[in-house]
């Protein structure tokens, strides 16, 4: 019994919000609305993998939402001002974010700040850099944006949204990298130990440099949808999905057999709060309501992952 | 720091002290008002709800080890000043109640804060970092039904007090501010269970050898650290004249940056209650300073941030030499 808790605790609790959404109110269940869900959930998950290769390479990114706001900003600019085409705008975007990348890896790798304190840096900085250009945070809205580019967000491929096309893609590039590749077993390794690591002969230098990049480069294109879905760029918009992206990343760490950050748990973590907002909305709560109810189950559900650890 | 200090590490080691003191220079020159009484007492009156937040952050620092992810850190102690704030406004201005009894509801809210958090981090063993961060979410959550989003205004005599009065010719809120810190210096620097608060956050192992029951102590340093954010909530009040929401996020930015910051002031590179009090002032020196000479405030974050990097890799440098 406790085994099976320790393994599967948190699979139990899933499975004990979703019955309790689909008895409340049966619109839950439909699969119109399960869609809805998952495409929901599209941005925080692909903001989650980044945030899943820097805490397996022992750190962590507070920076993750400036990488998504300087996506979004690049790109949306890049249409407006510049009048790129799609193409062009989505590669200037995921450069933005690089940008955002480079600057984490200068700090950690090069300055060796600690990667709370230099992502907080990047953070502070990048905020402010957002209110600076767009004089004091006014959203750069692009209405007549190519339907390329709105399609990143609105458009389907075969009756599959898009969003959901693109996620997946990045969920199976991460999952090759990380869990089934070389490369991967060096991240785990530095973040398991970074002193053996070292010793038998990672470059974990150069690992960290070019994790942080990817990591930032990935939330970026989280960030290109945002802008698409909303024809838009709202400086600070990716700091919401900060808390989410570290939530998820933990709680797939705790289902894992050894407890390590993984892409399979990062996608079981962001679906799980995916369902919470999903089913909380349904309940027709008061908006105020809501986000204390999902703050609250978010604090218990992270102790009771982590804690189900402790069984073992 | 060993007798033989490298030259590279004494530039590295004065380089944060000199940037402030460079600015500061460049702040009194530029504007006429900044080396005046009246902004000397601004500054610290700015810096009031800063220095009693960080005051608790460094206490917690101080049991759980300065690593910013295995150590301890308390990211929720805004989001606790700003909770007490929102249940006294409510019980004053929307339920009629007494100043006391506000404050005594708001006291058992960051009782249950500082229950939770320690509770997260001694029995189920979260990274004080994730367990912090994800209640303080929570609490901003439960703010939001207290306040229900929207401002509330307070006129109660003792929180206009400690805005406008004065104790013996010092704004009120300064003195007040001012006698805590010293007793929080004396319990943790001057006191038997401090040395042993210390020793748990120097080395967990070796405290517990010497028969220190650390995780007591860090139980108690979240509890403290709630404290802190249940007093710092009466200065929320009487600066902002009732509670707004939203407020917590400036807040955490400012105590985190005043803590490390004060870090980087003390002789060994490490948290101290005294640190903590100095970097939160010169944090609010820098904030009046530049808006003295006109800066954009936009600018502000970005300056706060280039300084904690510059604090910190330097200080890392240092430690490299």
């Amino acid at each position: 019994m406790r085994a099976v808790l320790a393994r599967y605790g948190f699979l139990l609790i899933i499975a004990g919000f979703f019955a309790f959404f689909s008895l409340y109110n049966p619109a839950f269940l439909t699969l119109g609305n399960q869609m809805n869900m998952v495409e929901g959930s599209a941005v925080l998950l692909i903001l989650a993998l980044g945030m899943t290769l820097v805490v397996a390479l022992g750190g962590i990114d507070l920076s993750v939402g400036i990488a998504f706001d300087m996506g979004a900003a690049f790109a949306v600019v890049a249409l407006k001002e510049y009048d790129a085409s799609w193409q062009v705008a989505c590669l200037v975007g995921v450069l933005g974010g690089v940008g955002v990348g480079v600057l984490n890896a200068i700090l950690i790798v090069g300055l060796k700040v600690s990667p709370f304190m230099a992502t907080l840096g990047t953070f502070f900085i990048g905020s402010s850099v957002q209110r600076i250009f767009t004089n004091g945070g006014g959203p750069i809205s692009h209405r007549r944006m190519p339907q390329e580019y709105r399609d990143l967000a609105v458009g389907d491929v075969f009756g599959i949204p898009t969003e959901i096309i693109i996620a997946a893609v990045v969920l199976i590039l991460y999952f090759i990298f990380l869990e089934r590749s070389i490369l991967g077993k060096r991240v785990h390794a530095i973040g398991l130990q970074r002193s053996a690591a070292n010793v038998a002969g990672i470059p974990v230098r150069k690992y960290m440099f070019v994790a942080f990049i990817i990591a930032s480069a990935t939330c970026a294109i989280g960030g290109l949808i945002g802008s698409a879905n909303i024809r838009m760029f709202t400086p600070l918009a990716g700091f919401s999905y900060l808390l989410d992206a570290i939530a998820a990343v933990f709680i797939g760490a705790s289902i894992h057999p050894k407890g390590r950050p993984n892409v399979i748990g990062t996608l079981i973590g962001v679906l799980f709060l995916g369902m919470i907002g999903n089913g909380l909305n349904l309940m027709g709560l008061n908006f105020n309501l809501k986000d204390a109810l999902s703050g609250l189950i978010l604090v218990g559900a992270l102790a009771l992952a982590v804690g189900q650890k402790r069984l073992r | 720091m060993t007798a033989a200090a490298s030259p590279l590490r004494r530039v590295l080691d004065a380089l944060p002290i000199t940037v402030f003191v460079l600015l500061f220079i460049y702040l009194s020159v530029n504007s006429n008002s900044f080396l005046s009484l009246p902004t000397l007492e601004l500054i610290l009156k700015q810096a009031v709800p800063t220095v009693l937040v960080s005051l608790g952050l460094a206490t917690v620092i101080i049991a759980g080890g300065d690593d910013v992810v295995s150590g301890g850190i308390d990211l929720s102690i805004p989001a606790t000043a700003i909770i007490c704030a929102a249940i006294v406004a409510d019980q004053l201005t929307n339920r009629e109640a007494t100043l006391i009894w506000g404050l005594v509801l708001a006291f058992g809210a960051a009782g249950v804060i500082g229950v939770v958090n320690a509770g997260l981090v001694v029995w189920v063993r979260m990274t004080p970092l994730l367990a912090t961060l994800a209640t303080s979410v929570a609490v901003v959550g439960v703010t939001k039904v207290i306040t229900e989003s929207r401002r509330i205004g307070v006129t109660d005599p003792t929180i206009v007090f400690i805005r406008d009065g004065q104790i013996a010719g010092i704004a009120a809120g300064v003195v007040l501010t001012a006698i805590v810190a010293l007793a929080f210096w004396h319990l943790v620097h001057r006191t038997r269970w401090g040395m042993n608060l210390q020793a748990t956050g120097g080395s967990r192992d070796a405290a517990q050898i010497s028969g220190i029951a650390t995780n007591r102590f860090v139980v108690q340093s979240f509890l403290l650290a709630a404290f802190t954010g249940w007093i710092a909530c009466t200065f929320v009040l009487a600066r902002g004249s009732g509670s707004s929401p939203g407020s917590e996020e400036n807040l955490l930015l400012e105590m985190v940056l005043a803590t490390f910051l004060g870090a980087a002031f003390s002789p060994r590179r490490v948290v101290t209650v005294w640190g903590a009090v100095l970097g939160a002032v010169l944090v609010s020196a820098l904030s009046v300073g530049f808006i003295s000479i006109g800066v954009n405030v936009f600018w502000t974050g970005c300056i706060k941030g280039a300084l904690i990097l510059l604090v910190v890799a330097s200080a890392a440098a240092g430690r490299a030499q």
